[in-house]
């Protein structure tokens, strides 16, 4: 009796141990989002970072710290809606890229302003694949600023697709603002502005 | 009129003359019925606590996430349509009642889900998103961009620079307690916004946040009932409340001055003017117009910097501002 009781204790602990990874491996959406930000602030408000010859150095890390968390792609995707399916493969490869360069560099100048802002994690609602992190920062002048990360899950990772800041969501105001160009003038058009305003 | 000479006289007659004599409130504010104006304020404000719940939640407090969200997703979220009528579907007949009693005994939070994602395919499911929010429809675009140019300019050529200039001078902690001020006197738009959409609740606390505030909070100057009573400030206007009883918006317009609004916001501004305590304080118009300048100098200098990003990050700044304005506006008017 004492040594099955030997035997099935390491055994029990092996398949907690064989077990609980999956549960907790990729994290919920929260810790995803918190992870990704708290790797930024720490590198805003890195003193080593703050001169002017580390800019770029600070903006590479921040791109990576940003491309590991939001799906460009599913960004894309949700942005041309009903014209993404007459996209060939190369011209999504494109858009993809470049649609991605706007929202790195638009988050980068957001990001660089940071100056001590609280970021409170408010609540969480997971549905399936799809969650949504709600946060809110609170800034220096007092202001509260409700913004939620819509997350899907890819793999064994949350990755954000949108982000709405009080309300408003930026996939569905790029939407607006795509849509009515393409519709008034062309897709090549659009592209042309985007190539523009990414400064390539 | 004085103080002394209203109180030593007939209150009845004194009221009547200063009530013909202009059109002011401030002196008959001065006299007797002043206690008669806080008596009532303080029993309506008691009777409206009472009604509405004693408890004032805090905003961090989660209840039930998931039919909070469900009703959130009615406008933007990406499973719209499909939620309203699976989870009122079960209800209906004896099958579909024992379906509901197996779906809560699974204790499954989100049972309506699964189906529609079979249903639905990968590529599919950006469409709810945007057939969910009806668009704002803009007739007056020419107009409207028109105005927008002109807005635009304002603020780069004047409102900017006077702003930076005004920000040098008035350090942060002032220029966010002229922002409270100026925000303190319009509590009868949002108390009044608040009583005709009949959150009671709402009502309450913008006459105790009002009166904790003016006393407390150095006239207004210091937000005490959002950091002390956990009170935090009524989002809620005249237009708001027209939305609230379902008028819809009409169209979008773009205001000189103003900026972006739509027909039945304008609509509201017409109505708060009635309500905006400044223009009763100031008989003239010259004052008037030097505290409402004043106002948005020290507001504008709070938010420099925002327009500019998002005038940056937008391909078309006019549709950028026209879709952000819109949706700013449908999740107050959810709340």
């Amino acid at each position: 009796m004492t040594f099955r009781r030997l035997m099935m204790t390491p055994i029990f602990f092996f398949i907690l141990l064989f077990f609980s990874p999956v549960v907790s491996f990729g994290g919920t959406p929260t810790e995803s989002v918190k992870d990704t930000t708290d790797k930024i602030i720490a590198i805003v408000s890195d003193p080593v970072l703050k001169t002017p010859e580390k800019k770029e150095e600070k903006a590479r890390l921040i791109r990576a710290a940003v491309d590991e968390r939001f799906n460009w792609k599913e960004m894309s995707r949700r942005t041309l809606a009903r014209h993404w399916a007459k996209r060939t493969d190369q011209e999504k490869k494109e858009f993809i890229d470049l649609f991605g360069k706007l929202l790195e560099r638009t988050y980068l100048e957001r990001v660089e302003g940071y100056s001590g802002e609280k970021v409170l994690y408010i609540n969480e609602v997971v549905d399936g694949k799809y969650g949504i992190v709600s946060v809110k920062i609170v800034t220096e002048k007092d202001t509260e600023i409700s913004v939620r990360y819509k997350v899907k899950k890819k793999g064994e990772n949350w990755l954000v697709y949108d982000i709405s800041i009080e309300g408003v969501s930026l996939i569905n105001n790029y939407r607006k603002q795509f849509n009515s160009i393409i519709v008034r003038s062309s897709y090549k058009e659009l592209v042309g502005k985007l190539r523009e305003k990414v400064g390539k | 009129m004085t103080v002394l000479e209203c109180c030593s006289g007939d209150p009845v007659a004194n009221r009547n003359t200063v009530l013909m004599g202009g059109h002011t409130l401030t002196h008959s504010l001065t006299g007797v019925p002043v206690f008669f104006i806080f008596a009532f304020l303080f029993l309506f404000f008691w009777l409206s606590l009472a009604w509405g719940g004693v408890e004032i939640s805090s905003p961090v407090k989660v209840e039930n996430p998931y039919y909070s969200n469900t009703e959130a997703h009615e406008i933007t979220g990406p499973h719209s349509t499909g939620d309203r009528f699976l989870i009122g579907e079960p209800v209906g007949s004896g099958l579909d009642l024992k379906m509901a009693d197996l779906q809560g005994s699974q204790k499954d939070p989100l049972p309506d889900k699964e189906p529609e994602e079979q249903v639905q395919g990968e590529e599919e499911d950006w469409m709810d998103e945007e057939d969910a929010q009806s668009p704002l429809p803009d007739p007056l675009e020419p107009m409207n961009r028109a105005f927008y140019h002109f807005n635009d300019k304002l603020y780069f050529w004047f409102l900017k620079p006077v702003g930076i200039g005004y920000e040098t001078v008035f350090p942060l902690f002032a220029r966010v307690s002229i922002r409270n001020f100026f925000s303190n006197l319009m509590m009868p738009v949002r108390a009044i916004s608040c009583l005709l959409q009949g959150k009671f609740k709402g009502v309450g606390i913008e006459l105790t946040r009002f009166m904790v505030n003016t006393s407390a909070g150095f006239f207004g100057l210091q937000d005490v009932a959002k950091i002390a009573l956990d009170m935090p400030l009524q989002d809620e206007d005249l237009g708001q409340t027209l939305a609230f009883y379902g008028i819809g918006p009409g169209f979008y317009l773009t205001l000189p001055f103003l900026g972006p609004t739509t027909l039945r916001g304008a609509v509201g501004w017409g109505g708060q003017a009635f309500l905006n305590p400044l223009n009763y304080i100031f008989e003239d118009w010259f004052p008037y117009l030097f505290a409402r300048s004043f106002e948005i100098v020290n507001n504008t200098s709070l938010r420099i910097g925002e327009y500019e990003a998002l005038k940056e990050a937008s391909l078309d700044p006019y549709i950028a501002m026209r879709d952000a304005f819109y949706q700013y506006r449908l999740s107050q008017i959810e709340k």
